[in-house]
């Protein structure tokens, strides 16, 4: 599984990395990414720049704690608020383990509907690094960004607030932390979870609908506290030991 | 520029069915939670001597200035009010709990929330941001009344449409959108009919149980609060607020790719702490932390019914029994029984104090249909079985054949019996203070049992327990080498009580916890957790942070991360002695509820087996107990020595009484703080009213 030791792949995609990346799309996006402007890759298929950033969410290790959505709202605005999270953790407090809670980052898609609903190049594809995300300045508010986004919730939010669309920009812009962001730099979510349950990656990850699959949970301390680091969740680490407890 | 409070504090008298404003800006001075709470309940609550269930009574709920914020373990909801589970006098108490509460009614827009009054059917208060209504909670309403606590969750999730897409609150595109669940808080069938000894649940296992407000919920004929709020809570540096939330986690708490942990790991260790499934049962699961919590101290389970959400003593407290029937501790008994407790709302102490209780007396030969203790359930159920349990926990929720007298609570049901003298005195019924389930020792963990006896509950902060007595404790049981020594343990966390300072304050012996050490530890116990933890909003069990195996030289980061977070949030340049002196404020505003409800020093002593029976170095009538392995000074040197086996010296506590009221600038004739003393910290008006009822210390 890629993870954060991934190398960069420039500013296009393979025709290999392209057709598994928009697998879990689904076919309507590709043609309907065809009407975009595009440019044409080495081996002659039509996409716009693939973002050079995507985020994992393991979301078998992930604690619903919301840290990254506070931590998300206070470095982009200033406000903790997670209604203004790009990162929705969305939790059932009585679900059961492991579909107790969906944690829903922007995809990056390679062929973003939301870049294509646009009217105004407000929801643009950096020309630097290719990250999806949105100028303010240039939403008019038609919300058509957020309606075009495929995925439930959509990962393309109405900021009510600030009254503009919004989505994760992989920490480019984020004026109220003290760090570099974007593809170069760090990510507020992922330096926050307190699990490492969220990391970030160059290359496309694998995905399917119900999210990328990640399994960030066999290269560090996870199986010896008692969790399971199989990929469904569902096995219990040989090595996991009970811990003594206190009142 | 923002300070992370929310503008409002919202007021329902469900007597009147009215709701009323309060400005937040006139009440930021205590902070939030328990103190905000007692100024509320100050102001709100005419009579203070009235009765937990009295419509008079005013309960509050709410967090702090971290609440809602990347504050690191901040998500505690404090409770506040007069409890029926006090004895002979149902104090002024306290409460908290975990989870999203606190957080998400401060993104509707309210700081903190009072009830006062009572309705005249079942109700539930439905706030959506701004816009807060008063359900009917009836059958003929929404249905609530007579559902578990769980359900009555599920239900208002429904009536909400909660799903985990966004959803819209309010006409226009611009009043909120959330994917978030509401976040209610709850009671069951205990607290409906009005027991002493209910709990209020949150979510699947976050609850306040001790002080019985389930029970005062129930007296006001209040099935739920529930609260989804789509707001911003604007914080005053918000790059030095990060800025302090990634440097705590990353240089003190636990390191997922390089764990580091003392050589016996305690999942429920300060900052530090692992993430643990709530307990140990060797299930498919993952942590759950409450709201912007770094360490996750909680667990989802892949089955219904296991006690997910549930932790600590919730998964624990049928432990010993059913080690002791069955040989074998399993989740299917623990996990089952924390559910049925948290539907029933009940306080988890309960079940341990009365299953022990009983336990005793039915050895006597004194429990048994037409017995001295009136009831078939030791007939028909094994004790330690699930079934026993199960049974229990029914028939005090119903109040159903002997539950009927144990929902009063233990001191009362023992007072009716007749036992109450001989029962506490033996440790049969081990109440330490107030009537209250010994929780740690007094005897042993001197601090824990003067904060305690000194307020109207046990103290439950952790700051001194897990470091002084668990990690030295577990590491000499274990024979596995100390994390630091005890003279490197004096002086890290001497270095960090200011602004006393003094090494002293830890020690233990025998002398030493009647000495002047011991009543400025407890003065800053009393204020640390008053303020930081029970008013802004940090959990006990991240705070307090002494020593850290993290760090090069095992301090921890109490002393330095608390004012960074101040600054963060609110903007103040507070120091930790600051703080301190915020926390010895609200003490004494307790201290003068307390008062008002007719509190004198000659009341302030512990149940009579303090005095007599030996602390035990194994578990007994309370299964932490523990050979209470504690730092000493003696003879010059420092060491760690076993205290367990000592009993409180009952005059020497008098006399460590009257230093202690000295030094707080109380009348030591009395323990009633003195004029100078409450207008020295700007409570003149405190001072008035006490001067009014006669009780102004001299």
């Amino acid at each position: 599984m890629a993870d954060n030791d991934t190398t960069a792949t420039g500013s296009g995609v393979t025709r290999r990395q392209f057709v598994t990346g928009v697998g879990g799309a689904g076919v309507g996006l590709v043609l309907g990414g065809l009407l975009v402007k595009g440019f044409i890759l080495p081996d002659h298929v039509v996409a716009i720049p693939a973002s050079e950033g995507y985020l994992l969410v393991d979301r078998v290790k992930c604690a619903t704690c919301a840290s990254c959505m506070l931590a998300c709202s206070v470095a982009h605005y200033g406000r903790a608020n997670p209604s203004l999270s790009r990162i929705q953790v969305a939790n059932d407090p009585f679900g059961l383990f492991p579909n107790d809670v969906a944690q829903n980052q922007c995809r990056q898609c390679p062929y973003p509907p939301c870049v294509d609903a646009c009217p105004t190049g407000a929801n643009h594809a950096d020309p630097e690094t290719g990250v999806r995300m949105i100028d303010p300045a240039k939403c008019i508010g038609c919300e058509r960004c957020v309606h075009a986004c495929p995925f439930t919730p959509s990962r393309v939010q109405w900021n009510f607030e600030d009254k503009h669309a919004q989505k994760c920009d992989l920490c480019k812009d984020t004026p109220y932390w003290d760090e570099e962001g974007g593809v170069g730099g760090k990510q507020i979510c992922v330096q926050v979870c307190p699990h490492n349950a969220i990391s970030f990656t160059k290359d496309i990850p694998v995905q399917t609908d119900a999210g990328y699959l990640v399994n960030l949970r066999r290269d560090d301390a996870w199986g010896s506290l008692g969790f399971p680091v199989s990929d469904d969740g569902m096995e219990l680490s040989p090595q996991a030991a009970p811990a003594a407890s206190g009142h | 520029m923002g300070d992370g409070y929310a503008p409002r504090i919202l007021v329902v008298d469900l007597s009147t069915e009215t709701i009323e404003t309060l400005d937040t800006e006139e009440y930021k001075e205590w902070g939030g939670g328990v103190g905000m709470g007692a100024k509320l309940f100050w102001d709100l609550c005419e009579d203070k001597t009235v009765g937990s269930f009295d419509p008079g009574n005013v309960i509050t709920l709410g967090g702090g200035a971290f609440s809602g914020t990347p504050v690191p373990s901040a998500a505690r909801t404090a409770v506040t009010g007069i409890g029926p589970q006090g004895h002979p006098t149902e104090w002024f108490t306290t409460s908290n709990f975990g989870g999203r509460f606190s957080a998400m009614l401060k993104y509707a827009g309210w700081q903190m929330v009072a009830v006062k009054g009572k309705a005249e059917k079942p109700v539930w208060i439905d706030i959506r941001n701004d816009e807060v209504t008063i359900r009917d909670a009836s059958e003929s309403g929404d249905g609530l009344w007579g559902l578990d606590a769980h359900e009555t969750q599920r239900v208002i999730n429904k009536i909400h449409e909660a799903d985990g897409t966004w959803r819209s609150y309010g006409e226009s595109r611009d009043s909120g959108r959330t994917t978030q669940h509401p976040a209610i808080v709850t009671i069951g069938l205990a607290g409906e009919n009005m027991t002493h000894i209910a709990s209020l649940t949150h979510d699947g296992g976050a609850g306040a149980g001790q002080g019985g407000f389930g029970g005062v919920f129930g007296s006001k004929n209040l099935k739920a609060i529930s609260v989804i709020g789509t707001g911003s809570i604007e914080v005053a540096d918000a790059a030095e607020l990060l800025s302090a939330r990634l440097w705590a986690a990353d240089n003190y708490g636990y390191q997922p790719d390089d764990l580091k942990a003392f050589p016996i790991s305690i999942t429920g260790m300060p900052f530090s702490g692992i993430p643990s499934s709530g307990t140990a049962f060797g299930t498919a699961s993952r942590p759950e932390g409450c709201m912007n919590c770094h360490r996750s101290c909680h667990g989802v389970r892949n089955a219904r019914g296991l006690g997910n959400g549930s932790h600590c003593y919730d998964t624990q407290i049928y432990q010993t029994p059913e080690m002791t029937a069955t040989g074998k501790i399993t989740i299917d008994t623990q996990g089952r029984l924390a559910d049925l407790m948290q539907g029933y709302s009940i306080n988890a102490l309960m079940l341990d104090t009365v299953g022990y209780w009983l336990g005793q007396l039915h050895k006597k030969g004194l429990v048994g249909p037409g017995n001295v203790v009136d009831t078939d359930i030791f007939e028909k159920y094994t004790f330690g079985t699930y079934e026993w349990a199960a049974e229990m926990l029914a028939r005090m929720a119903e109040k159903r054949e002997i539950g009927a007298l144990l929902a009063e609570g233990p001191a009362r049901a023992a007072e009716k019996l007749g036992r109450l003298e001989e029962d506490v005195k033996s440790g049969d019924l081990p109440l330490q203070e107030w009537g209250w389930p010994h929780h740690y020792d007094g005897r042993t963990e001197a601090e824990w049992g003067l904060a305690s006896l000194l307020s109207s509950r046990d103290s439950n902060a952790h700051d001194f327990n897990w470091i002084c007595m668990w990690t030295v404790t577990l590491h000499t049981l274990y024979g596995a080498p100390m994390p630091v020594d005890a003279a490197q343990m004096a002086e890290i966390i001497g270095s960090k009580v200011a602004p006393y300072n003094d090494p002293m304050m830890i020690n233990y012996s025998d002398d030493a916890i009647y000495s002047e050490s011991m009543a400025k530890l407890v003065s800053w116990y009393v204020a640390y957790y008053h303020y930081y933890k029970n008013s802004m909003g940090l959990c006990d069990w991240a705070y307090a942070d002494f020593v850290n195996p993290n760090t090069e030289d095992k301090a921890g980061l109490t002393g330095i991360a608390e004012p960074r977070y101040v600054k963060g949030v609110t903007g103040r340049e507070e120091p930790l002695e600051d703080g301190i002196k915020r926390g010895t404020r609200i003490w004494n505003l307790h201290r003068a509820i307390f008062i008002l409800q007719g509190r004198h020093r000659d009341q302030e002593v512990y149940g009579q087996y303090m005095y007599e029976v030996p602390s035990l170095p194994v578990p007994g009538y309370m299964l932490m107990s523990s050979p209470n392995v504690l730092p000493v000074y003696e003879n010059g040197e420092w060491s760690y020595k076993m205290v367990a086996g000592r009993v409180v010296d009952a005059a020497r506590l008098e006399e460590w009484k009257s230093l202690y009221f000295e030094f707080e600038g109380w009348d030591p004739a009395t323990g009633w703080p003195k004029r100078d003393t409450l207008e020295s910290m700007d409570m003149k008006f405190v001072a008035d009213e006490l001067e009014k009822a006669g009780k102004l210390g001299a």
